[in-house]
This record gives C-alpha cells, structure tokens and sequence, in this order.
C-alpha cells in the first residue's frame, strides 16, 4: 500500500487491484443514490425516484468503471495520477458514462430516454454538467481517502522502522552482554592478571583498573541510548589497554579525537565490534602485532570514524573462527538508525592493513 | 637435567607458565620461551629438548601445526619430545584432547593441574627415555579428525584452471596430485601443471577422501596413481606416482596410510 511498494515494481508485474476496486464500487453507491435523489427532487422532470435510481446507477457505474478502472489499472493503488492525465480521462469518462449510461438504463427500461444520451440537446447538456459535477465530488471523495490511506502506510512505515531501531538496539544490547561475558576475552584477561599478581602486583593493580573500567562502560552503555565520542573512545582506551597488556609489544595503538566532537552523541558500542576485528583478523594472527588508528572527523555535516589497522589485511579471510558478525551487525544498526545517510564499509589500508570507515548524520 | 620449551605469543602468560614450572619442578631448565609457531619450530628443532609447552593459538602455527611440522623434520635416532598442549577456555577443544589422550592444561593455568602433569611427564621421561612420536602423533591424528567438520561441499567433478589468459578444464580423474603453493595450489596432471587459488583446506572437503588421500600438510595425492611407498635410512617415507617424475614425501601423521596389509 505504499508508494515505493508499487514503485520496485515493472508495471507488467502489477496485477489490477481488484480488491480496492470492488470496495470503491460499494462507496459509488452513495453518490448514486444521492444524485438520484437530486435529479428527482430538485430539477427532475417528473420522472420517479426508481427510474431515475436505475438512470444514475447506470451512468454512474460505467464512468466510475472507466475512470477508477484507468486510474488503477495505469497508477495503481498508491500513487497519484497526474492531474492533466486524470482530467482527460474525465473528460472521456464523463460523456461516455452519460450516453451508455442512458442506452442502458433505456434498454433496461424499455424505452429511449433519448434527452440523456442525445449529445448537443440541452437537456442532455444539463445532465452532462451534472454528472460531471457529480463525478468531481467523487473524484474529491475518493482523493482525500487516497490521501488518508497514504498518510496511514507512511504512518505505519514509520512505526515499523521506529521498531526496527528498537529491534536493532535490543540486538545490539544482547551483543554487548555477550560480548562482556566472551568467555576468551574474559578468560585470557583473566589469565593475565593471575599472572601479574605474582609476577608484578604494581602492573597487576592497573589491569585489574582497565578490567573494571571496561566491565563498567560496556554495562552501562549496553543500558544506555546514547553515548558520546569522549565515553566511547574511553571505552576503547580500556579494551585497547587490557588487549596491549596481552599482546605486549605487538600492539600499538593511537586515538585522534578533535575536542569538538568530544561532545557528540553516537549509538552505544559502535566502534568497539569492529575494533576487536581489526584486532582478531588483522593484527593478532601476524607475528609481529601492529598499530591501530582510531580517529573522529567532521566533514560538513557528516561524522566520520576510521579505524585503520596495518595488519593483514580484509583479503587474507578471518584470522580466527566465529562468524563474522560485527560488519553486519554495525551496518543494520546503522540503516535502522539512519537509514541512507550512514554507511560502513571496509577496504584494503594503502601499505597493508584494514581500514573500516563508518559515516553519521551529525 | 631435562630441558623444555614454552611457545606462547602472551607474554605474560609465557613468564607465569616458566615460573609455575620452575615451583613445581626445579631440576626442569627452560631453554627457549618462543612468542611465535615458526620461532618455537626451528628452536626446538635446534635444541631439541625433552618437553614443549606448545600455544594452542599463536601466530605463525598453531601448536598442533608445530608439533606435525615437527614430527615430519625431526632427526632420526634422536628422542622425540614430550609435547603438552596449552590452550585457552574451550569446552570443545578440551573434549578434543581428552579423546585424543593429550596432554593439555588450560588457561589460566593453576598449579594443581599443572603439578599433576609435571609428575606424568617426570614418570614418562624415566621409563620411556625414547622418545614417544608415536604417540604425539596418534593425538594429532585424533585431534585431527576432532576438528569440526567443514560444511558439506559440492564434489568437484571439474577444475577450472587459469593458464596464461585461458581456462583450462581439468577432470577430476586426471589429477595425480595438489600441491599447496603460497595461497595458490597446483594442480599436477600427466602432462601439465595449472594453478587454482584456493587452499589445501577448502578443496579437501570437495574432494572424494576415497580416492584422494591427504599425505601431507602440502599434499593431496590421487590413491590410484600411487605407484610405491619408499622409506629412506632416516625412516623418512616418499611415492613415486604414476605419470609424475617427482617423488612425493609423506609426512610421519600419513605414514600409517602405506603400511604393508
């Protein structure tokens, strides 16, 4: 019922809306009637209320027929016809409805009613003006229920991508729990830290402090909205400090955020999945380790956030199994949140390396 | 004085197993601590000490990839070492090497476990002062085949081989061997060579295992064109194939494949 669902489609697929057209058939019987009703009581020759009901029914029904059955069949449901276009199909419409109408009607009848469908006759003149007036006030009628129905699908359209966004948040919330209590992650850090105690309590004490610092920004920002550049790249700054502790020289890594953009608010947990990619994938798998760039620009009124890695690189395939989820994931997040306007992508770094890009609506 | 090896990319992790080890057995001297599989390769083929603490997941090689390049390059006549498995939280990998009856101890290593696999390892070491790659590589046969299983692949009825700017249509039949080249395999028929670019590991699930038998880390070899098995001094086995000049070496893991009925 949407414009864009008749608009993906040729035309050729298109199959007539039946459906519609059979419950605007039922709503034409109210203008029948009341052009009856009109014609009998107000400027009737003296003919009878059921006469001139069949009359009207038959002239109605057949230019409601032609126009609603060319407007469907040529615009469909959903969009509109152009306004020239409609008014010539009226315009064909209209007088052909009048005099059929009234052959019918006779024939039905049993006689002629040659002053409906005599075209040049005043009466038939008079008639044709009213049926075309009758016709604009279905023609109005059934434009603003057009435009109701519209309004409703975009209504509807927006509530279900209001849902989507709720859908994606929750995922995003459920990922977050996960990746919190990722038992490697949570395992090896562990591991480390048993390792310190005995062999550097000093050393020991600041992963324990990095190990809470990221328990607690990943929990609150699983809970949360929104979360700024600043909370986010001091999230980062915990996981990048425990995964360094780990890989000890082999990682090395820089963040770049202007003060201005400290302030910004993001989706929670937006950087970090595809951080520990770069990690997992690029960096991890190669003996000698490597650096990680991560870094906020604004360009006009867009956000971009780049992280590059010189590790091995988006071609060399996953550097350790699990399904690769964090791309995907991050790029519906985004096209619930923002539809078009956002994108992530991945691609080779210049020299070796990934750089993954993700771009904001500010 | 027995000598161990500890190959472990964390290397926090590394100076908490030495000093673990260093409680719990005095007289053990770690000779080398290796952040890589390739470092941990060539030291313990230059050291060749008693036991190898061998990373599961490290950089380079994997343990399992160390201890079967190991196997395969090891001097005869020398004993093979006494290998232990570390690994990181792994429900499915620690089934693994229960089944396979490896020695393993998980990450974060305690003590307790530790202690007990030190006393195994001492036992091991005094009655059986040869070496054991019999039985390292019994593990890493049934640590193999405890891999999960790739999905299930088409059958590769043809190879579509890029030679200079045209493609070459090879029937599976007609292949004598893969070998694996870099990130290309080659692909040896009777009267040519072409290369694909896949791996040795995603064309071994497209692959009938009934005709074509792994031999090696490098080589899937086409059974019915395996003329002979030929063993060397060093216990070293090679084939000769049908159609091919070269000889195909088979690693000590595949061995088992050209026993005598």
């Amino acid at each position: 019922m949407t414009d864009t669902a008749t608009l993906d489609r040729p035309r050729a697929a298109r199959r007539f809306p039946w459906r519609r057209f059979g419950t605007d058939a039922c709503w034409m019987l109210v203008p029948v009637v009341i052009c009856a009703v009109i014609v009998t009581w107000s400027f009737g020759d003296g003919t009878g209320f059921g006469i001139n009901l069949l009359v009207s029914a038959c002239i109605g029904t057949i230019a409601f027929s032609i126009i609603n059955g060319v407007r469907l069949a040529f615009w469909g449901e959903g969009r509109r016809p152009h306004p020239l276009a409609f008014a010539a199909l009226i315009a064909v419409g209209v007088p052909t409805g009048q005099v059929a109408g009234a052959r019918v009607a006779g024939w039905l009848l049993g006689r002629e009613l040659t002053s409906l469908h005599t075209l040049g006759s005043s009466r038939t003149s008079g008639m044709l003006v009213f049926t075309l007036l009758a016709t604009g006030a279905v023609t109005l009628f059934f434009a603003s229920r057009d435009r109701v129905a519209r309004a409703e699908a975009a209504a509807a359209e927006e509530r279900a991508r209001a849902e989507a966004v709720e859908r994606q948040a929750l995922q995003a919330q459920l990922q977050l729990l996960q990746a919190q209590i990722e038992p490697h992650m949570l395992f090896n850090t562990l591991a480390n830290l048993q390792g310190l105690i005995a062999l550097d309590p000093g050393r020991a004490q600041q992963m324990l402090d990095q190990l809470i610092q990221y328990l607690r920004a990943t929990l609150s920002s699983s809970r949360a909205r929104h979360t700024t550049l600043a909370q986010e790249f001091a999230l980062l700054q915990a996981y990048l400090g425990l995964m360094s502790v780990r890989m000890g020289e082999r990682l090395s890594y820089a963040f770049e955020l202007p003060d201005e953009l400290r302030a910004v608010e993001i989706p929670p947990m937006l950087l970090q999945p595809l951080v520990e990619n770069a990690i997992a994938h690029g960096l991890e798998p190669t003996i000698d380790g490597g650096h990680i760039h991560i870094s906020a620009a604004r360009r006009g009124d867009l956000l971009t956030l780049s992280i590059v890695d010189n590790g091995r690189g988006p071609e060399a395939g996953p550097g350790k199994a699990g399904t690769s989820v964090g791309l995907s994931n991050t790029r519906a997040r985004l096209d619930a949140l923002f539809g078009a306007r956002a994108s992530v992508t991945l691609r080779p770094a210049e020299g070796g390396g990934a750089v993954a890009c993700i771009i904001i609506p500010l | 004085m027995t000598t161990a090896l500890i190959a472990e990319d964390e290397p926090i992790l590394a100076a908490m197993l030495a000093a673990s080890l260093q409680r719990l057995w005095p007289g053990l001297e770690i000779v080398a601590t290796c952040p890589h599989g390739v470092a941990a390769l060539s030291e313990a083929l230059a050291r060749q000490p008693d036991v190898l603490f061998l990373d599961i997941k490290m950089p380079g090689k994997t343990g399992l990839e160390v201890a079967e390049e190991l196997a395969e390059q090891w001097p005869g006549g020398r004993p093979f070492p006494q290998i232990v498995f570390v690994t990181a939280y792994d429900e499915y990998a620690v089934q693994a090497f229960d089944n396979a009856a490896a020695d393993y101890v998980l990450k974060p290593v305690s003590d307790e476990r530790l202690g007990r696999t030190v006393q195994r390892l001492r036992q091991r070491l005094e009655t059986q002062p040869a070496g054991g790659m019999g039985a390292v590589l019994a593990q890493l046969r049934a640590l193999a085949g405890a891999q999960p299983a790739p999905a299930p692949a088409e059958r590769l009825t043809l190879i579509r081989a890029a030679v200079g700017n045209q493609v070459k249509m090879i029937p599976i039949a007609d292949v004598v061997y893969f070998e694996a080249l870099d990130k290309y395999v080659n692909v040896v028929t009777a009267d040519g060579e072409a290369l694909i670019r896949t791996s040795l590991k995603e064309l071994l699930p497209q692959l009938d295992d009934k005709v074509f038998w792994q031999v090696h880390r490098g080589t899937i070899v086409n059974a019915a064109c395996v003329l002979s098995a030929l063993k060397d001094e060093a216990g070293k086995l090679t084939l000769n194939v049908r159609h091919r000049p070269e000889k195909l070496r088979v690693s000590p893991l595949y061995a088992h494949l050209f026993r005598q009925m």
